[in-house]
């Protein structure tokens, strides 16, 4: 039996690592199995390049790569259910959530903003995530993924910018957060979402029509966080009266 | 004939822990060769199919790894722990209830045909 040399040994973790395989493990049992393989099949006058190539070209029908995304998403399906409960659940008490928190707010009970924090916080860093590991994983090409990504995105601003200005959090108060969340959705998101769905002989007229509402939303939004005057304004002009 | 890799893989799990359960511990170039020599060729699992398989069964918590260190590399034997050993029961029984189940469906087919 051939005994592969530590400097082959060496080439061929390289060569696992280089063909995209990030998972150690997964590169261990690789290493071991070519090196198996070769150290049965080798003969000592063999072409070691040329036959550690054939050999791995059988593990794969198009790249290397196959073999670690299919343990991801063996991985991945195995906690599919249980992220799929708690998007349910999440959504279930964010939504909740939001409903208590108006009725506190509207009152003027104390605790509107527990009940704020709570709702953004649970959908900004479990529901819109979860929803995008769930997603995601049905989208086959890139583009498709940046949108939902970037849907995602203008979902967590819009959200903290909605809150921020209904509790006069300091960070939404001249506005800054508005313009970041509508400059987002105009000239990175909108377009995204047009580009990728107007290509789609099918999804052509969706896109257009829910392209013009996106666009129509959003400049009623830019209008009314124009329209509302700055904090600075305000104080200005009350400063102004009492000096009256 | 060779199996093709639809067939093997929705049962590659259970034949996977009907190894373990019976030869102990094992490493995947000796698991692919273990199912080449007791089916006379017919079955060859595929290196795309085995480890992502075996990785999931030991996520799941139903095979354990033992670490063996060869020079420069690492060999990995699986072997089942206490919670595979009953799933392994489990799995060989649904399979042969669906083989049976299988063989009603195809002689009705057939019978049909």
């Amino acid at each position: 039996m051939y005994q592969l040399s530590e400097k082959q040994i060496d080439f061929i973790l390289d060569d696992i690592k280089k063909r995209g395989i990030q998972i150690e493990s997964l590169q261990q049992n690789l290493l071991d199995h070519v090196c198996c393989i070769l150290e049965n099949e080798m003969n000592a006058e063999d072409d070691f390049e040329k036959l550690y190539s054939n050999t791995i070209q059988k593990f794969y029908k198009k790249e290397l790569f196959e073999i670690e995304q299919e343990t991801n998403d063996l991985l991945t399906f195995k906690n599919f259910y249980f992220m799929k409960k708690v998007l349910i659940l999440s959504g279930v008490a964010t939504a909740s959530s939001f409903v208590l928190g108006s009725v506190f707010k509207i009152m003027h009970w104390p605790g509107a903003s527990f009940f704020f924090v709570l709702a953004i916080g649970m959908t900004s860093l479990l529901f819109l995530p979860l929803l995008f590991i769930l997603k995601n994983k049905e989208l086959k090409n890139v583009q498709e993924k940046l949108v939902l990504a970037s849907a995602i995105i203008v979902g967590i601003l819009y959200l903290i910018a909605v809150f921020g200005s209904v509790m006069h959090w300091q960070i939404a108060k001249p506005g800054t957060f508005w313009l970041i969340t509508i400059g987002f959705s105009f000239f990175i998101f909108i377009p995204l979402y047009f580009f990728n769905g107007i290509r789609k002989p099918e999804a052509k007229l969706n896109t257009v029509i829910t392209t013009c509402l996106f666009v129509i939303f959003m400049s009623l939004q830019f209008l009314m966080i124009r329209l509302h005057p700055a904090q600075n304004q305000i104080d200005g002009a009350k400063v102004e009266q009492s000096a009256k | 004939m060779i199996f093709s890799s639809e067939l093997i893989k929705g049962t590659l799990k259970t034949v996977v822990l009907k190894l373990l359960a019976d030869n102990k511990k094992m490493y995947g170039y000796e698991i692919t060769q273990k199912v080449k020599e007791i089916t006379g060729d017919k079955i060859q699992i595929t290196e795309g199919a085995l480890y992502p398989t075996l990785h999931a069964l030991e996520a799941d918590g139903l095979v354990i790894t033992e670490l063996e260190y060869i020079g420069k590399r690492v060999r990995k034997h699986y072997k089942l722990t206490p919670t595979g050993k009953s799933k392994t029961k489990e799995k060989v029984n649904e399979l042969i209830e669906f083989m049976n189940t299988m063989k009603i469906v195809l002689d009705i087919n057939l019978q049909t045909a």
